[in-house]
């Protein structure tokens, strides 16, 4: 049972890393330094929970506040370049963030001992869940219940205004710009919001892991983090829900017999899927398709 | 007095070790510039196809011991030959306009291409042969090293190769034709994806060169540096300018340079950390690039 209640917290995290790219592919940009949010996250709820034994609740929020902070930094210089060289910019900070946690140590004495970040022995004492006696099934709850959150919160957007406005950037930044809206201040508050919840998600893989160490957080973590959104198109939050079940659950789980041949399968299927579907696997037509078939009317055809 | 001076002949020797080295990267760099040249797109599986045809040579020094010159050789023809395959697999099918969809299959195919290398040499790291590493020249207080000196030769010559192949071909035409407009070259007759696969061969060609270049001069080849050498190769690209060749090669020699100074005076942990802000300190003042020019393209 732990297993599976260990795989849906895992899922649950990645949702959250899956739906901070989201956030940023609505306006149409794509970036590989999802990682590297997620890392501050990570580091920084650890550090609040272990080295300043803070309560895990105000230390994800902290952590979050901290990714998002970075994010509207990183959002100034790198979306003034767009598309391409965004790309190259954000897995420069990825890069960046894994390279600063590889050199930090930081050390202090708790209970006769040292606890903290050890450059690249890694985090190894988050153990905020173990000593307060948390069960199983109150981590998998407490995950959920920020998922569950975010994702309502994102949903209810996409169906107010800001969702209309990041859409449109989207779309069309010409046209976009032509009915007054500022691309900058789009793209930077969206890259602030996905830094957000990345913060939310490294904080929690922090605690429900107990072990973090710079090599959680490379470009691969990152490709996976826009693959989830790109994979489950960006029709809905849900796509990248059951983006994260399909990859997570069922092939990362399910090739599992495969061993460490398991990761060239993940770069063979993007390569596939990309060939197969370039916008994405579940796009407009799909979703249309799919919805016809169980029955639940399926709106308006979109165009081809 | 004299310390001073010992430290200064210790840093010049420093920055010049690294210029020497930046060659590898302005390889690169030109690699990924003359594909984003070509088609605009990014091929983010360039250093890993790279270090793979390096790998491929490493393969004939360790089973048939061949000779250094054959090692090179056959470096660059594995890479070129991955470099058609990857355009076929990850650009050739992928409408043009769909800039996203290529970046994230090439991104597959570099993992995908890591992965195989991880597999086949069990992740660990190999020894590469070294050339000339026993040669040394003195110029006054500096000494050169024979290796480094080689590296910066066939870099030369493989960038001399490619410009004469890019500016004196009726390859090189096409090219630049499809380049500058896919559609009005298409409408010449030219065939586009040809073309552009002549591109990938090339650069493919040239990134072998450097794979192998950069596994003597360090010694070893490991999987640990694909993606290192992926980010600074786009980091070169991204301060020379996307598209500009001598821009990579400049910005090549001087991250290499600039690498070199930090890890002199920071160490071997911190050093590409400061490679990584000065790609932020370009990005702020100066987003278009040393020799880029003033549009945005996309």
């Amino acid at each position: 049972m732990s297993y599976y209640l260990g795989l849906a917290q895992l899922i649950g995290i990645h949702t959250l890393l899956g739906l901070s790219a989201y956030v940023l592919m609505l306006t149409g940009q794509l970036s590989l330094g999802q990682a590297g949010f997620f890392a501050i996250g990570a580091y920084c709820a650890g550090i609040l929970t272990v080295i300043f034994e803070l309560h895990i609740v105000p230390a994800l929020f902290v952590a979050a506040f901290m990714a998002a902070f970075f994010a509207f930094l990183v959002g100034f210089p790198a979306l003034r370049v767009k598309g391409l060289m965004l790309v190259v910019a954000t897995i420069a900070f990825g890069e960046f963030v894994r390279l600063f946690f590889f050199n930090l140590s930081w050390r202090v004495p708790r209970d006769g001992i040292h606890v903290g970040p050890d450059s690249t022995n890694g985090f190894r004492e988050i153990r905020y869940f173990v000593a307060n006696g948390w069960s199983a099934w109150e981590i998998t709850a407490f995950v959920w219940i920020f998922v569950i959150l975010v994702m309502a919160a994102l949903w209810w957007m996409d169906r107010s205004r800001a969702g209309a406005v990041l859409r449109a950037v989207g779309e069309d930044e010409l046209a976009a710009q032509s009915v007054g809206l500022s691309l900058t201040a789009v793209k930077v508050t969206a890259m602030t919001v996905g830094g957000f919840i990345a913060g939310i998600g490294g904080g929690l893989y922090a605690h429900t892991a107990t072990y973090v160490d710079h090599l959680t957080f490379t470009v691969l973590l990152a490709t996976f983090a826009i693959s989830y959104p790109i994979l489950g198109g960006l029709s809905s939050v849900f796509g990248t829900l059951v983006a994260v079940i399909f990859i997570q659950g069922v092939l990362v789980e399910g090739l599992r017999f495969m061993g460490d041949w398991r990761s060239i399968v993940f770069g063979l299927l993007i390569v596939v899927a990309m060939n197969l579907k370039p916008s994405g696997l579940f796009d407009a037509r799909t979703a249309y398709v799919l919805r016809r078939t169980i029955g639940l009317g399926g709106g308006e055809k979109p165009r081809a | 007095m004299s310390d001073f001076w010992f430290e200064f002949v210790e840093i010049t020797q420093t920055i010049g070790d690294g210029l020497f080295f930046g060659a590898t990267y302005a390889l690169i760099g030109i690699g990924f510039t003359l594909i984003f040249g070509a088609m605009g797109k990014l091929n983010m599986t360039y250093a890993a196809a790279s270090l793979a045809g390096a790998y491929a040579g490493l393969a004939a020094f360790a089973f048939v011991n061949a000779p250094a010159p054959v090692v090179f050789l056959i470096s660059a023809l594995a890479s070129g030959l991955l470099g058609f395959i990857v355009y076929a697999t990850c650009f050739r099918f992928i409408p043009i306009n769909n800039h996203l969809a290529a970046l994230m299959a090439s991104i597959g195919g570099l993992f995908f291409i890591d992965e195989i290398v991880v597999h086949a040499t069990d992740g660990s790291p190999l020894t590469f042969p070294a050339l000339f590493d026993d040669v040394m020249f003195d110029l006054g207080p500096y000494g050169v090293r024979g290796d480094l000196l080689f590296v910066l030769a066939m870099c030369v010559a493989g960038t001399v190769a490619l410009l004469y192949v890019l500016y004196r071909t009726r390859l090189g035409l096409a090219t630049r034709a499809v380049s500058q407009q896919d559609v009005a070259a298409q409408l010449c007759g030219i065939d586009v994806h040809r073309t552009n696969a002549t591109t990938f061969v090339l650069a493919g060609l040239l990134g072998g060169i450097a794979g192998a270049m950069t596994a003597s001069a360090v010694g070893v080849l490991s999987p640990l540096i694909t993606v290192p050498l992926t980010v600074k190769g786009l980091i070169v690209t991204v301060i020379g300018g996307l598209g500009s060749i001598p821009g990579a090669i400049a910005a090549g020699l001087l991250v290499g340079g600039f690498e070199n100074v930090f890890l002199y005076f920071r160490g071997v942990n911190e050093r590409d950390m400061y490679v990584l802000l000065l790609l932020f300190v370009f990005l702020v003042f100066r987003p278009q690039g040393i020799f880029g020019s003033r549009t945005d393209r996309d």
